[in-house]
């Protein structure tokens, strides 16, 4: 009986290992982030386009927003870009930009407003993350990266790689309406 | 070591020496990292270097995934060796700043995670495949000294 039941045990055992862990369609990089469901790190930078105000996301406490990590150097941003710009014509929630700086320079902030000039601004405000601070304390691994906060403050929804009217539609537009729903 | 010679000192010049290390902290902490790096991007205390080096081994860049944040020459790996430094000048302890990351990135971001309840199977893995593969050589060489020798020659065909 043990003869035939082990070996068959130790079979299915490693069907499902190799099914989960050959499948195709998992993304092996996806990380689950830590602050899902914690409140919001706060920051308080300069805006890009204008040095002498400042962004914080503390003047937000209330509301329903999204915060989109991005950079001129990320050729992945510039793909989303337009999507972001359909985005922000429905005004459906602020649209907040952290501009992240590779070089940590004031050259960065110079590429950014030129850029937004010449493609369009969808974003409410554009925070300059000049050494990356905000960016680490927002766990961000890369660019770009889009986080839902609700009114609450809390962030509740992450999302890695350039943002598109579907995972617009599909992730964020239901769990827009749910933080409203819950806030209301 | 210096918890064991505070205990032999007179009870008021051990309150003079915590004094004087509290004292001085606020000035530690009020100091850039970057004025206590020399010219190779090394910290000028050694002892913190030291940390500093074993600490970027055990994070993982959350870029490359395989690579330390030690390793690897990623913008994010770059941005958190630099805070792995002002912490240490800042005299956070090595606990804190794994925990900074970790409360930021999850336990994915250690190379080296601690011994805990979830972690109890990473950690206990090998042990129980070691137990199991004993197991087997256990049963098929008692299995094997059962059956009969057969090393004696046997009658050939005839």
């Amino acid at each position: 009986m043990w003869k035939f039941l082990l070996p068959f045990a130790a079979f299915v055992v490693l069907v499902v290992l190799f099914a989960v862990g050959l499948n195709p369609n998992r993304d092996i990089h996806a990380l689950p982030s830590p602050l899902i469901g914690k409140a919001a790190p706060r920051f308080s930078l300069t805006d890009v386009l204008d040095p002498s105000r400042s962004v914080s996301n503390a003047s937000l406490q209330g509301q329903v927003y999204v915060l989109n990590v991005w950079g001129t150097w990320c050729v992945e941003c510039r793909v989303e870009h337009p999507a972001l710009l359909a985005i922000a014509k429905q005004h459906i929630v602020p649209i907040i930009g952290v501009d992240w700086s590779i070089d940590h320079g004031e050259e960065e902030r110079a590429r950014a407003s030129r850029l937004l000039q010449q493609y369009g601004n969808p974003y409410s405000a554009v925070a300059f993350d000049e050494d990356g601070r905000a960016v680490i304390d927002w766990g961000v691994t890369g660019a770009p990266e889009t986080f839902l906060v609700d009114g609450a403050g809390r962030i509740v929804y992450k999302f890695i790689s350039p943002l598109t009217d579907e995972v617009w539609q599909r992730e964020f537009l239901p769990r827009i309406a749910a933080a409203r729903r819950a806030g209301a | 070591m210096r918890c064991i010679r505070a205990v032999w000192l007179p009870s008021r010049l051990a309150a003079l020496i915590v004094f004087g290390v509290l004292a001085s902290a606020p000035g530690a902490r009020a100091l850039d990292a970057n004025e206590q790096i020399d010219a190779n991007g090394q910290l000028e205390n050694p002892v913190l270097q030291a940390r500093f080096e074993n600490i970027a081994k055990n994070l993982r860049c959350l870029v490359c995934q395989n690579e330390s944040v030690a390793d690897s020459n990623a913008q994010l790996a770059g941005d958190l060796r630099r805070q792995v430094r002002d912490m240490l000048v800042a005299g956070r302890s090595d606990d804190e700043i794994y925990r900074f990351m970790t409360d930021r990135y999850g336990e994915f971001v250690r190379f080296n995670p601690p011994l805990e309840a979830k972690t109890l199977l990473i950690w206990g893995a090998p042990f129980i495949l070691l137990v199991i593969g004993a197991g087997v050589v256990f049963r098929v060489v008692r299995q094997r000294s059962r059956m009969p020798l057969d090393d004696e020659p046997s009658p050939g065909p005839l």
